[in-house]
């Protein structure tokens, strides 16, 4: 019969706490951290960029362009409020106008009003079925490029390739499963936020 | 009372959460729309990149490691496909030598005659481009912005408007320089547009970018002055680039646009070329141009015209008055050429056409300068009062 005292290592907490019952024991595993959720798929969109802007042409073609930080922008406001996300959204898209030579702004306008936009329609719109995920995200598509388009004009006085719009928006589209497993990791994963 | 983990001071102190969040969302975006209001990136001008130097230093290191092994790749790909395919390709080459060998001997004749012509026409030609060699690191080719950049920079005396071309034609311009990075505006990008002539023709044309690989061809002129397949050069207008640049051809578009097939795209941009050629528009500079002193100032008075003394010489002239009519070109023409009534010109050529080759006649002024005394007296110039004839009704 094993005894208070007698559990395995494994069973022991960081604390050194042989039995600990409190409810807070048990979220404490589950607490994540901006850092988590954040900074580190941010990150992870910066490598990615960076990465698909490598000047390699395999077999002729070029590497897709899609605009990852539009994938944080739509997962971000449905996992849960926050206030620095809208910081690092903005700063996603500071680092796109700088790293692709678009007009300062130009990225982060878009990505911030995605945001803002979904932030407000928030509690209508999770736990909805993927389909109907799926077909917001392309809503939220076509008004993110159209604001983009609309962006260029005003600063170039011309109209953009749109084909290469729908090009970039394919890629972009290509990454929706991300936001599923973002939305599956981290949607319910703390209970503070349920 | 205290309860719950936190016993702070403002600890009920509750925003209501999404809408804090929607003000952060407003901050941001206010930065955003007043730094994009304030971008001038359609001027391409330097002082609009200025800001990015530091952050292209920065982005070109992970861009040069990630492309040294993708070229390192290519490289070995490319000494594969030359070992495996020697004999065909020594024989292709072998062809291509015999057909070039032939250009080359009719390029020395001709550049003999050029130069010949030059020097009989006393031109000034223009001096010869150095040219710095760089690689491609990274590129933005989506449809807002076309950029590359490359593993050169100010270290290498490459310079804000250098052009940028491949070994097949013309890939663009500098738009930013860091010591060891460069970034090139594409000439496939929104804000790029490259003056350009058209060879067969010698029409002008102004090529605009619109994130697309093939650009459109603006502002062209005449009827016939492009066809499909035309070679397409930059014209050098503007002095941004230098005259004679393989472009690419013209092709007709789908939406009945005539645009360009790049030559820059027949094979992957990897080596660039930058040529350090000095923009001359950007010679002169603005205010010392404005601070200039008048010509007035700087040029010698205007001479007095030169009158011939009355010699000997000078009277047995006055017989040849088309001697004499040269003598001063500021006021022997005023002089001399009778102002011919506008209304009777057709009728006076058509006659003349018909009584033969006019002969100069002696006016009373030249032959009276002829034999004047040895200081003449200059009197300024007075129009002759002709009667004006307003004919009503003359279109």
């Amino acid at each position: 019969m094993k005894m208070p005292g007698m559990l395995g290592l494994k069973k022991r907490g960081f604390g050194g706490t042989v039995i600990n019952r409190g409810v807070r024991a048990g979220m404490a595993s589950r607490i994540i951290t901006p850092w988590d959720w954040i900074l580190a798929p941010a990150l992870m969109s910066v490598a990615l960029t960076i990465v698909l802007a490598t000047a390699f042409q395999p077999f002729g073609f070029y590497l897709p362009e899609p605009v990852s930080p539009l994938i944080l922008a739509f997962a971000w406001p449905l996992i849960r409020p926050s206030y620095i996300a809208p910081f690092i959204v903005g700063a996603l898209g500071f680092f796109l106008d700088f790293f692709w030579g678009a007009p300062l702004g130009f990225w982060t306008i878009g990505l911030v009003l995605v945001y803002g936009v979904l932030a407000l329609a928030r509690t209508y719109l999770i736990g909805q079925e993927w389909m109907v995920l799926f077909g917001l995200f392309l809503l939220t598509e076509l008004i993110f490029f159209g604001i983009c388009v609309l962006l260029a004009f005003i600063d170039t006085g011309a109209v953009v390739r749109l084909w290469g719009v729908v090009e970039q928006a394919f890629a972009t589209t290509l990454m929706f499963p991300f936001v599923l497993i973002l939305l599956e990791k981290y949607l319910h994963s703390d209970v503070r936020f349920q | 009372m205290a309860y719950g983990d936190k016993n702070g001071h403002f600890e009920h102190l509750k925003l209501p959460m999404t809408w804090a969040v929607m003000g952060v969302v407003a901050l941001v975006c206010v930065v955003a729309a007043l730094l994009f209001l304030g971008d001038r990136r359609e001027e391409v001008e330097a002082s609009a990149y200025a800001n990015r130097a530091g952050f292209d230093t920065v982005a070109g290191f992970p861009d040069k490691v990630l492309a040294y092994p993708v070229h390192k790749i290519g490289d070995g790909t490319n000494w594969f496909d030359d070992y495996f395919f020697a004999v065909r390709e020594n024989r292709k080459l072998k062809m291509k030598v015999a057909e070039l060998t032939q250009y080359r001997d009719l390029y020395i004749e001709e550049k003999d005659i050029n130069s010949r012509y030059e020097k009989l026409l006393n031109l000034r030609t223009e001096p010869p481009v150095e040219m710095v060699t760089a690689r491609s690191v990274a590129v933005s080719r989506g449809p807002f912005a076309n950029n590359r950049l490359i593993d050169a920079g100010s270290n290498k005396k490459i310079a804000f408007g250098n052009p940028v071309i491949t070994d097949q034609g013309l890939v663009g311009r500098i738009v930013g320089v860091s010591p060891d990075v460069s970034r090139v505006l594409m000439v496939t990008d929104v804000t790029s547009h490259v003056p350009v002539m058209i060879l067969r023709s010698d029409a002008r044309a102004m090529m605009s970018g619109d994130g697309g690989g093939y650009p459109k061809l603006d502002f062209v002129r005449g009827k016939d002055s492009v066809k499909a397949g035309d070679q397409i050069l930059s014209s050098g207008d503007g002095g941004v680039f230098p005259r004679g640049l393989p472009v690419g051809e013209a092709v007709k578009g789908v939406d009945n646009v005539w645009r360009v097939r790049l030559y820059s795209n027949r094979s992957a941009i990897d080596f660039v070329k930058v040529l350090l050629f000095k923009d001359f528009s950007q010679l002169p500079n603005a205010d010392t141009i404005l601070r200039a002193p008048p010509v007035s100032d700087v040029l010698p008075p205007p001479a007095l015209p030169a009158v011939q003394p009355a010699t000997s010489s000078a009277v047995s002239s006055a017989a040849k008055p088309s001697v004499t009519v040269v003598t001063s070109p500021s006021v022997a023409p005023a002089v001399t050429k009778p102002r011919p009534n506008p209304a009777a010109a057709g009728s006076a050529e058509s006659s003349s056409a018909v009584s033969g080759p006019v002969t100069p006649k002696p006016v009373t002024a030249a032959s009276s300068s002829a034999v004047a005394p040895v200081t003449p007296e200059l009197k300024p110039y007075v129009p002759p009062a002709t009667p004006v004839t307003e004919p009503s009704g003359q279109n």
